[in-house]
């Protein structure tokens, strides 16, 4: 593996078995997260987005499942792992912070019996009072006061609980956290904060951060690389300067236009993107965007397009950018 | 009409739309799949309900015999023969059947404290009955004899003096006289029939006519109750969670009190007051159910109440009235069928109950209930008295409950996967 | 104690008072005010109009009902329940301090292995969700729920008692021991360790055992039932899903995490449950001939001793009343959120 690689997914796919059939609620998805950067997911409600966060810890529940793919993780493949490994795994080697803090967190346990809870779970030996200082150690560098760890969540305001999940999180010294729209319900100042209080962490510890949100104003100003899903699919994925400043993905273009940006000229219109997002159990043939893209060619609708890497560690998943033999045929 | 269709059709995704068009069947077999085995527990429930109130509604049918008459002896173990009794007469007479012996001139001998003698008047019974249908004029009743042996009795019977004896098998056993003189005749039996599937009780009644019977008893009270209960709790529910303010406060607080009350002791003590009757018991035991209709019906409203799409609908203008049927009542209504289920099954036991300690039906109802506590006397003798009874109850009862809950499971969205 | 809890623990005890009220006006409402003459089906057809009329007036039954209601409710505050109408019979208020501790030595032991069984049975089957041991529990749960207690305790009493002949069939200690026994509090486990007579002990245990079972077990669908339901929805809430992320193993997060909090609805629910056991105790009471307070209500309805019954019936309701209050007490003080 690339020295730098920190994971390596290949061909993921997630299906749900519902009463009205199966679901593929992630499609053949492949993409690489490097040491110590930034990666922000974004997409609309339902493209999948959270559900490729949750299949990275293997933490899909029935009915869904992984159903293809391989999730290479420091050269080791955890689709191999057993249960035993897989705990070991979760919160050692990766962890995730949640949505919502205060339903995140045992409303019975206190601030210190969460952090010493996650040390002994994974380090057997750890008495109680070393493992209460490195908590109180965690709990000082997040910038919440030592008294505040014999509190319970309900009694600590929505960015204090916030950043206990992200010193849970991170008390093992975790080489990947994902962070599943763990700022969506803070307010903008609180958001702000933990933002920077993530990026320090990142920059001291040279930890990754997968940052799944629908907000692309964050994305773009913490990520390295932004990854964009649609409907399962994973279209665009590269360095975020090259991305916002010119979108190759007809997706991403209109998902960019329609943030509103304050040069905007006040007569400019809102990009609208016509259409809605598909019903997965039954998509659409070929490309899965291709009944909203302005720029479909008949063969979007039939052969689905691979990831085509266009320049270095850029990725499109465009049938604009790459060949095909029956691209030739019908044109014109 | 049809450009509001069109409307719809633009903002619900078409897959849905064609959901609803796919066949109602097949969406009870795509079910199957889904659900598993919470789906066979409805479909099991489903059936045994079924069978049971076809039951319940022609009971005639199916039970052998009047539930109420005394048709066997008593304490008649399930299965067992019921005795029978030899007519014997000499080889010289004439008389092919007892019939033939029982006129009013004849004279029929018995041992002393035989059951015989209730054998020979249940023949005699029907045999009368018979003979007033088809018009005939002829009374049966011959004089009774009386003997503390059988050897007394049969040597009248040799002399002439006897027209017939009756014995049973084990009296007759015991004689010394020599039988070639003696020709059997005719059986009889003191009952309907050659034995009860289920035995009889202590009256002689049929048990398994009784507890067939008894269906049709417990159904009506247990439905009834529970539709009884059905029909105050839920508009008061929607009422109250609709109103708020004191009204609902006041509600809510009396019905909590009547919620934590010891649902039989309330039933104790309405119907110790009313009386018995089973107007009155089903009044009883629908009172016990309010509170919970009352309750979940209640919350539901207040959920649903502050909805989105309700403040919407009102902020257009919506009626009250129109609110509360068109969106609160249909969201409500999954719930309520889930406790009608579960309610029938309870007041079923809460009749039984009542009827146990001796507050329910008249004595002499066909009531699970009451053959339970006659029953229990008995323990030691006769155990089919109550395990029979004890039995029906508990397979209604399951039955319901078994609906209940596997509806529960599939219905409630909260608990089911995606 | 913080503020809040002391807040909650007054507005709660406050809030008992009115509860209580409405439950024993019910009790009167029921009993003088439906239709019926209690004194005359008391009394039978031979006691002539006079006689009855002044008997009535001895109870104070041609008051006004208003003024009866006040009396009642004086009565039922200073515990003055009358004397029993059949001639002979002690003071109400004796009868019921022998049956009480009765009825509560029956419930308890009940209430102890219902909820051992039921929570214990029910947590597993909401972690074995839709597997088999799920539906068999289920099945069992609803079984049992169907099953008439009178019904198990009679099935209970031919089995153990006839056939196998292991254990009493009624009461709470054999006669014999009886006449030589002292009860001081009533609760005759009790007393027979006071007192150190250890025959009495074996025997009360012994005529102990069917009866708590056979109630302990009937009670045990509705837990199970309960505890399911709430344990499901308890391991799809977002502080598992987040214990999970960080690798905690799942018996631990059923067993301490899930358990823990799904507790505190739990307790509630048993407080709500009294009610149900209550029922239950009647007819158990009356299934194995125990003296307690359920089957003195029955014995007296049958009597038409209306006095009897009315108190009896607001007995049950003080009793009812205070177990909630209780369970209210023991879940402010689980609760964190409630605590501080």
């Amino acid at each position: 593996m690339d020295r730098d690689k920190l994971v390596a997914v290949k061909d993921l796919s997630v299906t749900y078995q519902t009463r009205i059939g199966p679901v593929s609620a992630v499609d053949h998805v492949s993409f690489d997260i490097y040491k110590g950067e930034i990666l922000g997911l974004v997409g609309e409600s339902g493209c999948g987005k959270s559900t490729l966060g949750k299949a990275l810890l293997r933490m899909i529940d029935p009915p869904g499942e992984i159903s293809n793919g391989e999730i290479v993780f420091e050269d080791k493949d955890i689709m191999q792992y057993d249960d035993k490994q897989m705990r070991d795994f979760r919160g050692r080697k990766a962890s995730m912070i949640f949505q919502d803090p205060m339903t995140s967190l045992n409303p019975v346990q206190r601030v210190d019996q969460h952090l010493i809870e996650t040390i002994q779970v994974h380090e057997k030996d750890v008495d109680n009072a070393s493992a209460l200082e490195r908590a109180g150690e965690m709990i000082r560098k997040l910038g919440i006061g030592e008294d505040r760890m014999i509190s319970y969540p309900h009694q600590l305001s929505g960015g204090m609980r916030q950043r206990v999940m992200t010193g849970i999180g991170l008390i093992l010294s975790a080489n990947l956290i994902i962070a599943d729209e763990a700022t969506t319900s803070l307010d903008v100042i609180v958001e702000a904060k933990l933002a920077d209080q993530l990026r320090d962490i990142r920059d001291e510890f040279d930890i990754s951060l997968l940052m799944i949100t629908h907000n692309i104003a964050l994305v773009a100003e913490m990520a390295d690389r932004i990854a964009v899903m649609y409907a399962g699919h994973m279209v665009e994925i590269g360095d975020i300067y090259d991305v916002f400043e010119e979108p190759l993905h007809p997706y991403t273009a209109g998902l960019l236009g329609s943030v509103p940006n304050i040069q905007f000229d006040a007569s400019e219109e809102l990009y609208k993107m016509p259409g809605e997002p598909p019903n997965l159990t039954r998509p659409p043939e070929g490309c899965r965007f291709h009944p909203r893209c302005p720029k479909a060619m008949p063969i979007c609708s039939r052969i689905e397009p691979a990831m085509t890497e266009v320049e270095p560690k850029r990725f499109i998943h465009c049938w604009l950018y790459q060949d095909h033999p029956e691209k030739m045929l019908r044109k014109g | 009409m049809s450009d509001k269709k069109e409307l719809v059709s633009e903002s619900v995704p078409e897959w849905q739309l064609e959901l609803d068009r796919v066949g109602f069947l097949r969406r009870i077999l795509l079910a199957r799949k889904w659900y598993k085995g919470d789906w066979w527990f409805v479909l099991i429930s489903g059936i045994m309900l079924l069978f049971i109130i076809t039951v319940g509604i022609f009971p005639q049918w199916f039970a052998p015999h009047d539930p109420r008459e005394e048709v066997g002896p008593s304490l008649l173990a399930p299965g067992e023969e019921t005795p029978s009794f030899i007519v014997l007469a000499g080889s010289d007479s004439d008389a092919i059947k007892f019939a033939d012996i029982a006129g009013r001139k004849n004279k029929v001998g018995y041992i002393m404290g035989s059951q015989a003698t209730q054998a020979m008047r249940d023949t005699l019974d029907r045999l009368n009955t018979q003979a007033e249908e088809e018009g005939i004029d002829i009374i049966y009743q011959p004089r009774g004899g009386r003997y503390e042996t059988i050897d007394e009795g049969l040597e009248d019977l040799t002399n002439g003096k006897l027209d017939g004896f009756i014995a049973s098998e084990e009296e007759l056993n015991v004689a010394e006289t020599d039988f070639s003189n003696f020709v059997r005749i005719d059986e009889l039996r003191s009952s309907k029939a050659d034995s009860f599937i289920l035995g009889t009780n202590q009256i002689g009644q049929d048990i398994l006519s009784r507890i067939i019977w008894g269906t049709r008893i417990a159904l009506i009270v247990g439905l009834s109750s529970a539709l009884v209960s059905f029909i105050v709790g839920v508009p008061l529910g929607l009422f109250s969670g609709f109103i708020g303010g004191p009204v609902d406060r006041i509600l809510t607080l009396f019905m909590d009190s009547l919620y934590t009350f010891p649902g039989l002791i309330l039933a104790i003590s309405i119907a110790a007051v009313l009386g018995a009757g089973i107007g009155n018991i089903i009044v009883a035991i629908a009172v016990l159910y309010v509170p919970t209709y009352f309750r979940i019906v209640r919350g539901q409203t207040l959920t649903v109440k502050n909805e989105l799409y309700v403040k919407a609908a009102h902020s257009l203008g919506a009626r009250p009235l129109k609110i509360l049927t068109k969106y609160i009542f249909p969201n409500v209504l999954p719930s309520v069928v889930i406790i009608f289920s579960v309610n029938v099954a309870d007041a079923i036991l809460t009749e039984a109950g009542l009827s146990f300690i001796g507050l329910g039906l008249p004595p002499d109802t066909p009531d699970w209930g009451i053959d339970l506590a006659r029953g229990q006397d008995y323990l030691r003798r006769a155990w089919w008295l109550i395990t029979f009874p004890g039995a029906m109850v508990s397979c209604v009862t399951l039955a319901f409950s078994m609906l209940g809950e596997s509806l529960s499971e599939i219905l409630n969205p909260r608990l089911s996967e995606l | 104690m913080s503020s809040s809890l002391r807040k909650f623990l007054i507005t709660r005890f406050l809030l008992t008072i009115p509860m209580i009220l409405i439950l024993v006006s019910l009790v009167f409402f029921i009993m003088r005010v439906l239709p019926g003459d209690p004194i005359r089906s008391q009394l039978g057809p031979r006691v002539s109009e006079e006689q009855a009329d002044r008997i009535r007036e001895r109870l104070g039954l041609n008051e006004p009902i208003l003024v009866q209601y006040f009396q009642y409710l004086k009565d039922m505050v200073t515990m003055d329940f009358g004397n029993a109408l059949t001639r002979g019979e002690r003071p109400i208020r004796e009868e019921l301090g022998e049956r009480l501790p009765a009825t509560i030595e029956l419930t308890l032991p009940a209430m102890i292995f219902t909820s051992l069984f039921g929570i214990g049975m029910g947590s597993l089957a909401a972690k074995n969700r839709k597997k088999f041991i799920d539906y068999a529990i289920r099945v069992f749960s609803v079984f049992i729920y169907s099953i008439p207690i009178f019904f198990l305790g009679l099935i209970f009493q031919i089995v153990f008692g006839v056939r196998l002949d292991l254990l009493p069939l009624s009461g709470r200690m054999s006669s014999i021991i009886l006449t030589q026994f002292e009860p001081i509090t009533h609760f005759y486990i009790i007393d027979s360790i006071l007192q150190q007579d250890w025959e009495a002990l074996r025997s009360a245990t012994l005529h102990l055992i069917m009866p708590s079972i056979t109630l302990g077990l009937a009670l045990t669908g509705v837990f199970i039932r309960l505890t399911r339901v709430n344990m499901i929805e308890m391991l799809k809430s977002d502080f598992i899903t987040a214990g999970r992320a960080r690798g905690i193993p799942e018996k631990r997060l059923v067993y301490k995490h899930s358990l823990r909090n799904t507790f505190i609805p739990i307790l509630t629910l048993i407080g709500l449950q009294m009610a149900i056991l209550i029922a239950g105790a009647v007819l158990t009471e009356t299934t194995f001939s125990w003296p307690g307070m359920g089957r003195y209500l029955v014995d007296r309805i049958a009597l038409r001793d209306y006095t009897a019954v009315q108190s009896t019936i607001a007995v049950f309701a003080f009793f009812v009343a205070f177990i909630s209050l209780f369970m209210d007490v023991m879940y402010a003080l689980v609760d964190p959120r409630i605590r501080y």
